[in-house]
Parts: structure tokens; C-alpha cells; sequence
């Protein structure tokens, strides 16, 4: 994991939390997909519910839908963070507001493994906004995920589910990336 | 797994659901941008790509479009069962497409036969397939009167006693004896028998020959099993004699009939059968577009509801002439009807296309009331005016035999499109009123071989070609206004073409299919032609109906057109192996009849 990564490929993360915090925020599910050029791996995804005790903010529940039922048939946070490890390799990690997700995950790899990714991470909104300032500097920029989706006219599909969202960001990360 | 396509539609809804998915826990997204090529010609293809959005545009290598993919269409299957890309895909915008891998596509290929058959036939099988999946109901009401809907016949001599016969009824469980006697043949039933012996002079000791009937009604095996039931209704019988070349063959009984019959369809002829007003048939033709999208929701197929509808029209309008014509002319007039009811290829009512022959033309102004009469009724069953008055309250289409000959003379002469159609229009007639016999003279104007000159014929054939067929367009009309016109573009060229050559070789059938059997038969067209715009035709008319129905508006028989987004795409691609047909059996027609010189 700790070799640099050569290749093209990118893996795409996200996670759902039961709270909005990156100390307190339990993992309640994690999706990743590789994006090969311009290819979405779907048939390859790792979509992964978390079997988790976590109280769930009411206001979370709405978001992503993930009530404690949902989590029964999910699997130990830490099959799913070895599984993630195992999935990722030494590639870049890329998501929308990934600081949230990289903060999240290397709270339990450190809690299991002693340790951090030490991945390159990309972020989907910073290549947003590098690309519009390169035409238009001053330009006002809507950074929510809805606006970038809409900007670059890529489907919101199953928002707040995990895997819905990785799409959707791959598919950001293609148009940024490749055009 | 977050798949934003339909997957639960043909040819994927032939595959059972743990193959479904599993495969949609197999397919990839690729990203296209605008202009990108997506297969190139002589390229292997990764797989089968289905369209979530975009636009990808098939072409050959010398850039001639072939045709556009939108939402939920596939490409290419050739490439992945054979060596490679015969021609380009380019995206025509971004475009999103879910991609099935090849070896994924091919095992299940292998796992399912409807699914690889689905990919390995034609255009008729495939619309088998199609309309098969939407569930197979009884087409009882169309289904033939045969060993399986009928019973035994018990057959008594015509000595037996009423008092054996009753004792026979019960053991057999039988309400129906068929008695012998000398050489004919007659019935008699339960509530004959208690008839006799309660309210009639007959004692138990009589013999049945004495109460039996000897006028059975029959029907003859293979017939409709509608038509047994009308029978029924008109002679108010429980049951039928089913005879085979003349011969006895069994017993067909109303009980066990309606017990499979589709509920709504014998209730309306029943009703137009027993109509005493024209009250009670205007109610019953109201209720047709109700029976027509009940057949078609319970999946009947295209061609038996165009059957069971054109038997139905006919009736009302018999049933109407008879109420509104006096007696005494009945039999001086013929009325026939024209166009596509006259082709039998009428489901939802379109508007009044009619035509009166006259047996001289004194009967004309006894008549004119009546016809005025009858023009409303057809109104108050709900066929709007013809806008182009081809209607037998105006003169110029109230002839006499000679009137008729006369005119169809003066429209032959004249190469203008507009006598032409007329023509047309005349040529499909059939009578559905009165005198029969003068139809049969009239249609000898047209039989003559004289009128029929080849140049005659080739002006006759030439409005096949009016319209563009919009194939190539297929894809960009979504863009346009969305909508393509399917008369003008598949089922006028189509019908016209055939008519032409129906025309042209004296062909007296009207139904458009039956004519194509006659060409085949004749060997004017081969079997695949004929067979390619059957399967075409019967495409166009199921896809019509379907839309018109979705759509329902005041009128929904005038609709022609088809949002091409609303349509599925398994249609949206048979339609597009459709057009084709049509598109070849015009360049067909151009050089049969040589109008590129015209």
C-alpha cells in the first residue's frame, strides 16, 4: 500500500455516518467503485452496510435512510474497513468533500491497524473549481453537491445512498478529469 | 444495485429473475463524450451497451446514418456474436451506457433460450416473443369450436318414452338428448320434456319423437366459437349441434362457453344482437372502445381484437340499417363501407368512410331520409365526419351500378393523385348492408382488365410514395417535435403498395394480409417480402393501438402520432426493423412499376 501507484485508476469512495462528525460519526455503510479512464467498474463495486449499534441523528436517518433495521444483515465495521483496504490498494482515493471520508476511515484504521492511508486523495470539488477559475477567475460557484451535478450534468442517482453517490462522483471525476 | 434503467421490459424480461439479477450486478457505466466513438467498423465490441442517456448514432463507413439509439436501446449484438462492428457508433452527445460484458452477454445466452432466441430471429418472431410476455389470456371468444369446448351427444331412438328419456337425462347428467328418427335427427331437453308432460296433453308413456325438434341449429366445427354464441342469442338456445362436413360431431353448451369467455366481449354482442332501438345500439357502440382496451390490456393479440371488432362494427351497422331503412328499400340499396373498415383494419373507431349503391335512381329520394338518418346514427356511435366527405349522405358517392362504373371510368383516366385516392378508398369496400348483389356488379367496373392498363396501375401506386419513411430520422425527431406520423410513415406506404398490387393483378380480397397472402401465392412477392410486411403491418397496428389507448383523448382512433420517447424501446426497435420493410417494399414498388419515370 505504501508503493506509489503507477496506473490510471482511481477509486471513488463514500461513506454514510449516523451523525455528521468526524469523531463521533459511526460508519454505517461504505461504497467504492474504480474508474478506469472512462469505464465505472459498477460490476466490481463494493457496497458494504455496516452492522452498527449507533444511535442515528433523527436529521441522518432522512439523509440516508439507514435505520438500525437496514444494518441488521450488514457486516462488523471491521470487515468492512478490511475489506475497503483490501479494495483500494495503493490507488488514489477520490470522493466529493473526501476529507469528511478519509477522517472517518482512518479513525477506525487506526483503531484496528495503527495506522493512516497514506493514499493520494482527490478532491471532486477542488477539480471543479480549479477548471472554472482556469476561464473565468472571479466566478461565483455553487460547491453543493446538487450544484456541481447539475453544472456538469451528470444524474444524481439514489442520493445518500453510498454507492448512488460514488456514481454520481465518478462520473464527475470522469468529466473533470478527461475533458 | 442503483441500475437507472428498465431492465424489466423485453428482451430482458425473458429471462427469470435470478438471471436478471445477476446481471444487473454485472454491468459497468462508461462516459462518452459528445462526438466520441464509441465502436469503430471492424472493431470487437467489450460487450452490449444499453443507453441510460444520450444519444448514439449508427453509420456506415461511408457516413450514412442507419439510425439513433436513445435511452434503454442496445447495441451492438452483431458485433459481440460475430467478429466484429459492420458499422460506426458515435455518441452524439454525452452519453451514459451501462455495458454487459461479452461473456457475460453470451453465457446467458446459453442459460435462457427465450433470450437467445429473442436475439437470433426475425422481426415476426420476435413480436411473437413481445406480445407472448404480456401475458397470455384466453382468446376464447376467437378461439374455433373443437374437441376440447365440446361435449358428447347422448342419442336416444325416436320410440323411447318421455319417462326413459328423463331417466336418461339423469344418469348421463345431460339436459340435451339428440333423438333419432328414421333418417333425421332431433333434440330435446330437459324443460322440453317437463313442457310436454305438466302443461302439454303428452302423459310419461308418449313417445319422444312427438316433442323432439327437428330443425337443429348447428354449427360447424372449426367455426368461431363467437359465432356459435351468436347463433344462441339469435335462436334464444342454450346449446348448439356441432357437425363436421354435415355430420353430428357433438354438443356445444352456453353454460360451458361463458364460463370461459372474456367477460366483457360477449356481453356487448349479446348486446347489439338483441338491440330493439336504435337506443340500445348506440349504447352498445359506445361500449366497443371499452372492450377494445380490455382485450388489449389482457394481452390479446393485435389481430383478433382487429377481428372480433370488425365482426362487431358490422353488426351495429347491419342492425342500424335494418332499423332505420323502410323495409321496402332494404333490398334496393347496398351500403358499403370504405377504407380501412373496409380492409377489416379498423380497431379504434376513425372517422365515416362510406359509400351507397342505388338500384335506380328513383330509389334515391325515398332514400336520402333514411341515409340522413343513418349518417347520425353513426355519429351518435361516435365516428366523427369524414373532413374529406366520403360519406353517402353527398351525391358524389350515392351511384347507381352504372353511376359507379361510370365514375370509376372518369377516376381511372385521370392520372391527378386526388381520383387516384379515390380509387383507393373505393377499392377497399366491402358491403355490410342490403343488397349484396349490386356490390357484386359494381366491383366488376374495376375487375375489367382494360382499366387496369400498367400505366393505370403504376398512377394507382404512385401516392405509396408520398410521404418519407422516417427511419433515418428516427432518432432526431425525438429531438424535434418527438413524434413520428405511423400512418404516413409505415402503415399508408405499406397498405397502398399492397393495395396497388392487389389492383393491379385483379386481387379481390380487401384484408391487407390477405391480399399479401394472395401476392405470395401468386409469386408476385416472395415469401420473405410477404411475410416481412405481415409481420411489419401487424407491428404497426399493435403499436398504434397501444399508444392510442395510452393516450385516450376525446378521439383517440385519429391519433397517428407516436411519441417516439413513450415507446418502449424492444418497440422502438422492432419499429425501426419495421420502417425498414416498408422502406425496401417502396423501392420495390419504384421499380415494379417504373415511377421514377413518372
Amino acid at each position: 500500500m505504501e508503493e506509489p501507484y503507477l496506473g490510471d485508476e482511481v477509486v471513488v469512495v463514500d461513506c454514510e455516518t449516523s451523525q455528521f462528525d468526524r469523531r463521533k460519526g459511526q460508519l454505517l455503510s461504505l461504497a467504492a467503485v474504480v474508474v478506469s479512464g472512462q469505464n465505472i467498474q459498477l460490476s466490481e463495486a463494493l457496497d458494504v452496510t455496516v452492522d452498527s449499534d449507533a444511535r442515528t441523528d433523527p436529521d441522518a436517518v432522512r439523509v440516508h435512510y439507514l435505520r438500525r433495521e437496514d444494518r441488521r444483515h450488514g457486516v462488523a465495521a471491521a470487515e468492512a474497513i478490511e475489506g475497503f483496504l483490501d479494495f483500494v490498494g495503493n490507488r488514489p482515493i477520490c470522493g466529493f468533500y473526501i476529507e469528511y471520508d478519509r477522517a472517518i476511515l482512518n479513525r477506525y484504521i487506526r483503531e484496528y491497524y495503527d495506522f493512516e492511508l497514506p493514499n493520494d486523495f482527490i478532491e471532486v470539488s477542488e477539480l471543479y473549481v480549479r477548471q472554472k477559475r482556469r476561464y473565468i477567475p472571479e466566478v461565483n460557484l455553487d460547491l453543493t453537491f446538487e450544484g456541481l451535478a447539475k453544472d456538469l450534468a451528470v444524474p444524481v442517482i439514489e442520493r445518500h445512498t453510498a454507492l448512488g453517490d460514488v456514481i454520481s462522483t465518478a462520473l464527475m471525476y470522469i468529466k473533470l478529469r478527461h475533458f | 444495485m442503483s441500475i437507472q434503467i428498465n431492465l424489466d421490459q423485453p428482451p430482458f424480461s425473458f429471462l427469470e429473475s435470478t438471471q436478471l439479477n445477476w446481471l444487473k450486478a454485472r454491468l459497468d457505466l462508461v462516459f462518452f463524450r459528445a462526438g466520441e466513438t464509441i465502436l469503430d467498423i471492424g472493431q470487437p465490441s467489450p460487450g452490449i451497451y444499453i443507453v441510460y442517456k444520450g444519444v448514439v448514432e449508427e453509420t456506415g463507413d461511408d457516413g450514412q446514418v442507419f439510425t439513433q439509439y436513445g435511452r434503454e436501446d442496445l447495441f451492438d449484438i452483431r458485433a459481440v456474436l460475430e467478429s466484429g462492428c459492420k458499422h460506426r457508433y458515435t455518441a452524439v452527445e454525452e452519453t451514459l451506457c451501462y455495458l454487459l460484458k461479452a461473456r457475460d452477454f453470451i453465457q446467458l445466452l446459453n442459460e435462457s433460450p427465450d433470450f437467445s432466441v429473442y436475439f437470433n430471429t426475425d422481426l415476426g418472431t420476435q413480436q411473437q416473443l413481445v406480445e407472448q410476455s404480456e401475458g397470455e389470456v384466453s382468446e376464447f371468444i376467437l378461439a374455433p369450436v373443437d374437441a376440447d369446448t365440446m361435449r358428447a351427444p347422448v342419442y336416444v331412438s325416436g320410440q323411447t318414452t318421455l319417462a326413459r328419456a328423463a331417466a336418461l337425462m339423469k344418469e348421463e347428467r345431460y339436459d340435451a338428448l339428440l333423438v333419432r328418427d328414421g333418417g333425421r335427427t332431433g333434440i330435446v331437453t330437459g324443460s322440453d320434456l317437463l313442457d310436454a308432460v305438466l302443461t302439454g296433453p303428452h302423459s310419461k308413456e308418449t313417445r319422444v319423437s312427438e316433442i323432439a325438434r327437428f330443425g337443429l341449429i348447428c354449427i360447424e366445427q372449426g367455426d368461431y366459437l363467437f359465432n356459435a354464441l351468436l347463433k344462441m342469442t339469435q335462436h334464444k338456445i342454450e346449446r348448439v349441434v356441432v357437425t363436421r362436413d354435415g355430420e353430428i360431431t357433438g354438443m356445444l353448451e352456453l353454460m360451458d362457453m361463458l364460463s370461459t369467455f372474456s367477460t366483457h366481449s360477449h356481453i356487448v354482442a349479446m348486446r347489439i344482437e338483441q338491440a330493439r332501438s336504435l337506443d340500445d345500439l348506440i349504447v352498445a357502440a359506445r361500449r366497443l372502445e371499452k372492450l377494445i382496451s380490455n382485450l388489449s390490456a389482457q394481452g390479446v393479440k393485435v389481430i383478433s381484437i382487429m377481428s372480433l371488432i370488425t365482426t362487431l362494427n358490422r353488426r351495429l351497422m347491419r342492425k342500424a340499417f335494418e332499423l332505420v331503412v323502410p323495409e321496402k328499400l332494404q333490398s334496393k340499396v347496398c351500403i358499403l363501407v370504405l377504407g380501412s373498415e373496409g380492409r377489416g383494419e379498423q380497431i379504434l373507431k376513425t372517422d365515416q368512410d362510406n359509400a351507397v349503391i342505388i338500384q335506380d335512381d328513383h330509389v334515391r329520394e325515398a332514400l336520402m331520409p333514411s341515409l340522413q338518418k343513418l349518417h347520425q346514427v353513426l355519429l351518435d356511435f361516435g365516428y366523427p365526419r369524414c373532413p374529406g366527405g366520403v360519406m353517402f349522405i353527398n351525391d358524389a358517392w350515392i351511384h347507381t351500378v352504372d353511376g359507379w362504373h361510370q365514375r370509376v371510368a372518369r377516376w381511372l383516366q385521370n392520372s391527378d393523385p386526388e381520383p387516384m385516392m379515390n380509387m383507393a378508398i373505393l377499392f377497399d369496400a366491402e358491403p355490410v348492408a342490403g343488397n349484396r348483389d349490386l356490390f357484386e356488379r359494381v366491383r366488376s367496373a374495376w375487375q375489367s382488365e382494360s382499366l387496369r392498363s400498367s400505366i393505370t396501375s403504376a398512377w394507382f401506386a404512385r401516392p405509396a410514395l408520398k410521404f418519407e419513411t422516417p427511419l433515418t430520422l428516427l432518432g432526431k425527431l425525438r429531438e424535434d417535435h418527438g413524434t413520428i406520423d405511423i400512418k404516413k410513415g409505415g402503415i399508408f406506404p405499406l397498405v397502398h403498395g399492397v393495395r396497388s398490387l392487389a389492383f393491379e393483378y385483379g386481387i379481390s380480397e380487401t384484408h391487407t394480409l390477405d391480399r399479401l397472402d394472395r401476392l405470395q401465392e401468386l409469386k408476385i412477392l416472395d415469401t420473405e417480402t410477404a411475410q416481412g410486411l405481415r409481420d411489419a403491418l401487424i407491428l404497426f397496428l399493435r403499436i398504434r393501438l397501444r399508444h392510442q389507448l395510452e393516450r385516450a383523448g376525446a378521439q383517440p382512433g385519429l391519433t397517428q402520432q407516436l411519441r417516439v420517447a413513450d415507446l418502449r424501446s424492444v418497440d422502438r426497435s422492432l419499429l425501426r426493423h419495421g420502417l425498414h420493410r416498408v422502406k425496401k417494399f417502396k423501392q420495390w414498388l419504384v421499380s415494379h412499376y417504373h415511377l421514377e419515370n413518372l
